[in-house]
């Protein structure tokens, strides 16, 4: 476990670096100069930013790299009684299947409509994560999101997209 | 005289049937969230903010003081009962809480840990009520200069709180402020990062990355865990729910040490309520006349440490109501929530919103109080949550973030955010980067950039003036240190170093 933790904790660390240089090198491109005289003008704080961003994270690559002692770190969590690392082993094919069905989600939140597109993405994530009550849950799921829609819509007032449901008048 | 007239004032706007039915709904979901597993005090307060629109500012903020108050509570409850601390700040509880459950004390446990977080919430809230209005009058004289050193002193002494490793912390709290410098700049009108993108001209929503980094993240985590379940064992409660007497005479000593020690350490030093409760404990395994009992189920090791958290709480309210600064996450979620209000939480806000103030300080009496009657008879109810199983609850989680950042703004775009925000969660979870400082740098951002800028127009582009100013130096001085005070045994070994090669 420890060495699946490390290989991580590089990974990050890299990652951490890359984004912080990209963040740098955007303050460059992404923020056009002004014409107006400022004292500070509205790229200064961002470039600080950035700068302190890729120094911190450069100075982890090389803790990482160089492999620094962790004692230090383990002392500090116990005073400061820090989460604990997460160390099992991630179950990544759920998890990107419950990933997709979010973003299809996204995607046909406008199309399908609130109560629909909600009452389908909980259903298939049951299907997904525990099928063995495959009735009852599929009353939950029916209940929680007809229900919310119900209660925001027409209780709350708020906008929430009604999707076909529109054409029943609901 | 004047003080009273603040009270009276504060139970009129707080005493309304209205705002007393939303600081009991509060103090409920509050309790409901610190009592389910997965979710902790941020990702509830997070997610339940979107109920608080569309209400007035100071029903709000007695709403979502309630669910503060009643997440930091119910944290204690599975400690004691489940031995899965709720969060953090209740992981001290489990050791002689959950002993005592298994003697079959986990009445006199439970009781003990409300009674003490009841007693340290008064004393906070009497706090607050003495010294919130001098402490918002000295605030009041700062200028840019100070309060720009001040936002740095409040965003290093949190960092250097959060995660194990220090430079992860400081790297979060800067990805925080490179996230808050999205959007167009208002003092020159520059647009920065927004890619031409209509939504992002405002910047990015705060709770959308609030829920995406903490409730979507809690979702992913939980979805990666299931098919190794952890097995739960709940300890009965038998017998009263009340103190005996010669609890009591144990109890009182404990919960004094660690109101006080909380409220001093967790609170005005800024440490937070975890720390807040380590530190109570050790003061009771050094000070209590039980001492030698303590880790076998001692009541002084769940009356301290329980006190303790929460007088911290309460003293980070002080900081968050007084100079705008959170002191720890969950403060920092709600002060992004009072800006979403149109609030800026800061000294001007006892001058200028008397009644919010007040009335929200009225409502902390009256929610500790409710709390109290809610949580110990119905503790049996609170355990039956435990029993929702878990592929539910995420999924509830999950469509609760959605519906919340939906309604904030109607955006399908923000919802696509929260997601890729999610995700990134997730990434920092696994590699261990403290999630709390992004928001503490999101909310804060804005405002520290704002104050330095109209610092160097005041110095007319010198960084002198932030070293020339008493408190804006003292200010910047903690912030060093408590950055740097990791490395400092360093110092002499490179010393050393240098003076060998040198003879």
């Amino acid at each position: 476990m420890a060495k699946v933790a490390k290989r991580e904790e590089r990974i990050a660390s890299v990652v951490m670096t890359v984004f912080a240089a990209a963040y740098f090198a955007g303050t460059f491109i992404f923020i056009p100069p002004t014409t107006i005289k400022q004292q500070v003008g509205p790229d200064v704080f961002p470039k600080a930013v950035g700068i302190l961003m890729l120094l911190v994270s450069i100075l982890y690559l090389i803790q990482q790299f160089r492999g620094m002692s962790k004692e230090a770190d383990e002392k500090r969590a116990a005073i400061i009684g820090a989460e604990e690392k997460l160390e099992t082993k991630a179950d990544l094919k759920t998890m990107g299947i419950i990933l997709i069905i979010m973003f299809a989600y996204v995607f046909f939140f406008d199309i399908l409509g609130y109560a629909i597109t909600t009452f389908l993405a909980f259903f298939l994530g049951v299907l997904v994560l525990n099928r063995k009550h495959l009735a009852r849950d599929a009353m939950i799921a029916f209940i929680a999101s007809f229900g919310l829609y119900f209660i925001f819509s027409l209780v709350l007032r708020v906008q929430l997209p009604a999707g076909p449901l529109s054409l029943l008048g609901l | 005289m004047d003080l009273f007239h603040n009270i009276v004032l504060g139970f009129s706007v707080a005493g309304t049937p209205f705002n007393l039915l939303l600081a009991f709904v509060g103090v409920f979901l509050g309790t409901v969230i610190g009592v389910l597993p997965g979710i902790g005090p941020m990702t509830g307060v997070a997610l339940l903010i979107p109920i608080c629109f569309g209400l007035p500012p100071s029903s709000a903020i007695i709403l979502m003081a309630g669910i503060y108050y009643g997440a930091m509570y119910g944290g204690s409850t599975t400690s004691i009962l489940v031995n899965t601390p709720g969060e953090s700040s209740s992981v001290v509880t489990c050791i002689d809480g959950h002993e005592m459950a298994k003697k079959g004390r986990a009445g006199p446990a439970l009781a003990a840990a409300a009674i003490g977080s009841f007693i340290a919430g008064t004393f906070a809230t009497i706090m607050l009520m003495a010294f919130g209005p001098v402490l918002a009058q000295v605030a009041l004289k700062f200028g840019p200069p100070e309060f720009f050193a001040l936002m740095v002193m409040g965003l290093t002494v949190v960092t250097s709180l959060a995660g194990r490793s220090m430079l992860k912390a400081v790297f979060s709290t800067l990805l925080g402020l490179a996230i808050a410098m999205v959007g167009i700049d208002l003092q020159s009108a520059v647009q920065r990062f927004t890619f031409h993108n209509l939504q992002l001209m405002d910047g990015l929503e705060f709770l959308v990355v609030a829920i995406g980094i903490f409730a979507l993240t809690e979702v992913f985590v939980n979805i990666a865990d299931m098919k190794n379940p952890k097995e739960v064992t709940l300890e009965k409660i038998k017998g009263g729910l009340w103190l005996t007497k010669d609890d009591w005479k144990r109890f009182w000593p404990s919960s004094v040490r660690g109101t006080l020690s909380g409220f001093f350490v967790g609170g005005i030093a800024g440490a937070g309520a975890a720390v807040a409760s380590f530190v109570s404990y050790g003061i009771e395994k050094r000070f209590s006349k039980y001492r030698k009992e303590l880790g076998t189920g001692a009541i002084e090791g769940v009356a301290g440490p329980e006190s303790a958290n929460n007088a911290a709480a309460g003293g980070s309210l002080i900081y968050l109501l007084c100079l705008g600064i959170p002191g720890s996450g969950t403060t920092a979620i709600m002060l992004g929530a009072l800006m979403m209000f149109g609030l800026q939480p800061g000294p001007l806000l006892f001058v200028q919103q008397p009644a919010f103030v007040w009335g929200l300080i009225a409502s902390m009496y009256i929610g500790n109080i409710m709390l109290l009657v809610l949580n110990l008879p119905l503790v049996g109810m609170w355990v039956k949550l435990l029993k929702v199983p878990e592929y539910l609850l995420t999924l509830f989680i999950l469509i609760f973030s959605f519906l919340g950042v939906y309604t904030m703004n109607n955006s399908v775009q923000d919802l696509f955010l929260m997601v890729v925000f999610g995700i990134v969660g997730y990434g920092m979870k696994r590699a261990d980067v403290p999630a709390a400082p992004i928001i503490l740098g999101m909310v804060l951002g804005k405002q520290m950039e704002e104050k330095f800028r109209q610092s160097m127009v005041i110095s007319d582009g010198s960084f002198g003036i932030f070293f020339s100013r008493p408190i804006a130096v003292a200010f910047l001085l903690i912030a060093f240190a408590s950055i740097t005070n990791p490395y400092w045994k360093y110092i002499p070994m490179g010393f050393r170093k240098l003076f060998k090669r040198a003879a």
